[in-house]
């Protein structure tokens, strides 16, 4: 193991250690219990995207699926723990396997087709929530059309109080998870995973097993997924078929992982850092009143417009997401963080501290995106479409070691 | 065995409607090898658009179309003309309308809610006539939405087949370079061939504002559907849409009979999954990008 | 016994026969020449016998072993490269990287620490060393055809298929590229030539192989074959369209 690697897991394990004790700091300290909940959020959303990110980000194969893998999740605990009285610790990793059975049967189907591969993998996997969906509902050993209350699950109380517990659930599943989604990135599997999304019939033709490792990565993915969303049941408390198997997750995980970077396991932490933080700020925002208090608009529905637009914005302007160019500009962006912090302190002395970070992370997102990116694509005469071997992202950051 | 053939009735006629709604994305991702997940907001916001018209303007239903096409016919041609001027590639183009279709959606909240928008029947009196033929009914919205899908199809196939501009569609399908090269004009054909398909979508639209409740997550609902009939009917097929929503109608209609109106998705499913299975091949009219 | 042996190929693409039936051998170090006119089935075969594309009849065997179910990759493996007529690098790695992959999935087995090191040496043997990091955007035409045999020779194969290695080159990258062909074949690796340029497969060929139709019209000495009337009038009947 070279030394390099060595630094990266140790300080990888020392912020995860770290995280699992500040839950009992929160009484000395004394800052709200909010911010576990909102941590525990984050951790989820961490989860959500890093697991989607280690199959769509590396393979290229675009997965609508999250949806199900996530509700798979939610309902095990919903059957297993809420309905039959299994502790919470038991429904968690048989939720994941559940979610991985799934995905690999639908690999099975999809991956061995010959023709139009990527492009049916996408639509049968937009397909499969409503298709979990519908058994759900159908099956009243499952959901009936009802939904299922989690007040009697017997939680992990070693773990402290709820809040307590759920931040740490959630770092636990999202430290397995990020650790996974970085060490495929840089195994053979992340190789030949980067080596499929660039041309799958070279790859396969230079000896990478396509088929099994799209199989393992899609498996490991929806696993992930499945774990995570096995503790997020007990978040919602009351669950829904239209709740859970909503188009929000598969979204969430795509513009999170797309506004990041897909190509690098930092890339979906990123985004879901800015996503989460941002619509949880628009959330509670009043409604904006305009002209005079004429005209009101509701910054609740504004939100999933800018998620569209982002995301729209970042696809078509900004394709490598914002990791790599966090990592050529450190500084810039840093210098921008603090600028945007001071700038919200003078002008919103009462802001709350997640609405200065928002405020930091806005400063250092509009350093690192350039404004005219969107002109040069419009003006400029070659696309995707045009010229394939074009390299669309800087080589460096690909499946780098 | 009325209630069967019954079933089967109302499944053939919900076909006509699941073709017009999927020939746009057919056509799309058969010929402009873009995945246009924007359709089902057009398909939405053309039924919101009828509803409005028949509700509050006291237009009459099928009268809306006139209004409401227009629109979507240069709402797509203007999608399709910005598609070509950032030059979208096949999978931007599922992410990039996937972003429109939850910005449009989101549109369709604010402005109608969440809640269930229903022509009232006083506006609306095709939504409980229908046509008796011994013991069976044929609703009219349905029935006519079937007759319409078939006279569109046939268009289609007619202006795809005999036409110069079907003839230039086809080119593009096959190999867009060499359509070009043999003086195509790629931009012109895709953007009329968008309007052409919003407008099938546009028409779906007001057929299902006739016969049903709108709210804003029914375009993302219709996926279950669309999907299957696209894959099943072969990209890009006029006619394969049609018989492919027809055979989806029926398994659809029956399922539901059968076991109940919850089990409609999982037979469609398990059609979809049985075609990648056993006839993937034969079903697609594109060859292979690898 | 043959190092390849192909028996009765068929392949119909629709109602097309592409491949008709055809059968033959590579020995161990020889220079096989495949000719014939656009859409005589050379590219089919090679996808053939690469694992590209499976046969509807005939058996394929790799020195003794049936290999016609084998996939792609696990031929990849036993010694089986190819190369393709338009090059298709990995277009977001860089150019070492594009070498290590076969280094890592192929016979070597490498770790990717290690490939990536050992990939150098194939860079250096096709000239491209100094490339190393680039992007592949970097790279020529010529470069981007090195590179393919870079990746192809990494793994160490006993048989590569050239699918037009010279198509599009420039009369001195013509030239250069002989000698590359020599220098690969000088290091035990049998070779497959597709090649439109006839000058060049006589030149190289230790046999040819001719092809019309889907079918074997011609086999032999180079200057046997080229003699022969059914390929001077497969060739006269159609090279024109396609010189």
């Amino acid at each position: 193991m070279s030394r390099r690697t060595t630094v990266r897991l140790g300080s990888f394990a020392a912020v995860a250690v770290a995280l699992w004790f500040l839950p009992t700091l929160q009484g000395p300290i004394g800052f709200p219990i909010f911010y576990l909940l909102f941590g525990y959020t984050l951790l989820f959303w961490f989860a959500q995207a890093s697991s989607w990110n280690m199959f769509t980000g590396y393979s290229g194969y675009f997965s609508f699926g999250q949806g199900a893998f996530f509700g798979v999740g939610v309902y095990t605990t919903g059957v297993l723990a809420a309905k039959r009285g299994w502790p919470l610790i038991a429904a968690i990793p048989v939720a994941g396997i559940l979610a991985a059975a799934l995905g690999l049967s639908l690999g099975f189907v999809v991956f061995r087709l010959r023709r139009l591969q990527g492009e049916i993998f996408a639509l049968v996997t937009l397909a499969v929530a409503f298709v979990v969906a519908a058994i759900a509902r159908v099956s009243s050993k499952i959901d009936g059309g009802s939904g299922i209350a989690l007040n009697d699950v017997q939680l992990p109380d070693f773990l402290g109080t709820f809040p307590s517990m759920m931040f740490r659930l959630g770092l636990v599943i999202a430290v397995l998870t990020v650790f996974a989604a970085a060490t495929i990135q840089h195994s053979r599997l992340g190789w030949g995973l980067f080596s499929i999304n660039d041309d799958e019939a070279v790859a396969e033709s230079l000896g990478v097993p396509t088929f099994r490792h799209k199989m393992m990565a899609f498996g490991m993915s929806a696993f992930f997924a499945g774990l995570s969303g096995a503790v997020h049941a007990i978040q919602i408390s009351y669950i829904t078929i239209e709740d859970v198997f909503s188009i929000r997750i598969p979204l969430f995980v795509i513009v999170m992982s797309v506004l990041g970077g897909m190509r690098h396991w930092m890339g979906p932490i990123v985004g879901a850092t800015i996503i989460h933080t941002l619509t949880d700020r628009l959330n509670r925002a009043s409604d904006l009143e305009l002209f005079g208090g004429n005209v009101t608009v509701s910054l609740d529905h504004l939100n999933d417009i800018i998620i569209g637009l982002l995301l729209i914005v970042m696809v078509l302007a900004v394709k490598d997401g914002l990791w790599p160019r966090l990592v050529d500009r450190k500084w810039a962006a840093a210098g921008a963080f603090v600028v945007g912090i001071l700038i919200a302190r003078i002008w919103a002395p009462e802001m709350s501290p997640i609405g200065q970070f928002v405020a930091g992370e806005l400063g250092a997102v509009a350093v690192l995106l350039p404004s005219s990116a969107v002109i040069d694509r419009w003006r400029s005469r070659g696309g995707p479409s045009e010229t394939p071997d074009e390299p669309t992202s800087q080589p460096t950051v690909g499946a780098t070691p | 065995m009325t209630l069967y053939g019954q079933a089967i009735i109302s499944g053939v006629l919900a076909g006509g409607l699941y073709a017009m709604m999927s020939l746009g994305v057919s056509l799309s991702w058969g010929v402009l090898k873009i995945i246009n997940l924007a359709y089902f907001s057009f398909i939405l916001l053309a039924g919101y658009g009828s509803y409005e018209l028949a509700a509050n303007q006291g237009w009459d239903p099928f009268v809306t179309v006139l209004a409401v096409v227009p629109v979507f016919v240069i709402v797509g041609g203007l999608l399709q003309l910005f598609f070509e001027k950032v030059k979208i590639g096949e999978f931007e183009s599922l992410l990039v309308t996937f972003g429109l279709l939850i910005m449009l959606e989101s549109v369709a909240r604010s402005i109608w809610s969440a809640d269930f928008r229903r022509i009232p029947s006083t506006e609306n009196p095709y939504a409980s006539s229908s046509l008796r033929i011994g013991e069976f009914a044929f609703p009219t919205p349905q029935l006519s939405a079937f007759l319409t899908a078939i006279v569109i199809g046939l268009l289609m196939k007619y202006l795809l087949d005999r036409t110069y501009f079907g003839k230039a569609v086809r080119a593009l399908a096959q190999d867009r370079d060499m359509a070009r090269a043999f003086g195509v004009d790629h931009r012109r054909v895709a953007v009329l061939l968008s309007g052409l398909a919003a407008a099938t979508a546009a028409i779906a639209g007001v057929f299902i504002a006739m016969s049903q409740a709108l709210f804003p997550s029914l375009a993302v609902e219709w996926f279950g559907i669309v999907f299957p009939v696209v894959i099943l009917g072969g990209l890009g097929s006029t006619l394969g849409a049609l018989g492919a929503g027809v055979v989806i109608g029926v398994v659809a209609a029956i399922a539901s009979v059968t076991w109940g109106p919850s089990y409609a998705p999982l037979a469609t499913f398990v059609i979809l999954i049985a075609t990648l299975l056993f006839r993937p091949d034969g079903l697609f009219t594109r060859k292979a990008s690898v | 016994m043959s190092l390849l042996q192909f028996d009765g190929i068929h392949k119909r693409f629709g109602g097309v026969a592409a491949l008709g039936g055809v059968s033959g051998t590579l020995d161990e170090g020889e220079i096989l020449g495949l000719v014939g006119p656009n859409g005589s089935g050379k590219s089919t075969l090679i996808n053939i016998l690469s694992g590209f594309a499976e046969p509807n009849e005939g058996r394929i065997s790799f020195a003794g072993v049936d290999v016609t179910d084998t996939e792609a990759h696990h031929r990849f493996g036993a010694g089986i490269a190819r190369t393709y007529q338009i090059p298709r690098p990995f277009s977001s790695m860089t150019v070492r990287h594009n070498v290590a992959v076969p280094l890592i999935f192929g016979k070597t087995k490498l770790h990717p620490s290690a490939a990536t090191e050992r990939a150098m040496h194939w860079l250096e043997f096709a000239g491209l060393a100094s490339y190393a990091d680039q992007p592949v955007s970097e790279l020529n035409l010529h470069q981007l055809k090195y590179l393919e045999l870079a990746r192809a020779l990494a793994s160490e194969p006993r048989v590569l298929f050239l699918d037009e290695v010279l198509a599009g080159l420039n009369p001195t990258e013509i030239e250069e590229s002989i000698l590359m062909i020599r220098r690969i074949h000088d290091l035990g690796i049998s070779l497959v030539i597709v090649e439109h340029v006839l000058r060049v497969v006589n030149a190289l060929s230790t046999r040819i192989v001719a092809l019309n139709q889907g079918l074997v019209i011609a086999e032999g000495a180079p200057t046997d074959v080229m003699a022969d009337p059914e390929v001077v009038k497969a060739y006269l009947g159609s090279r024109w369209k396609h010189a």
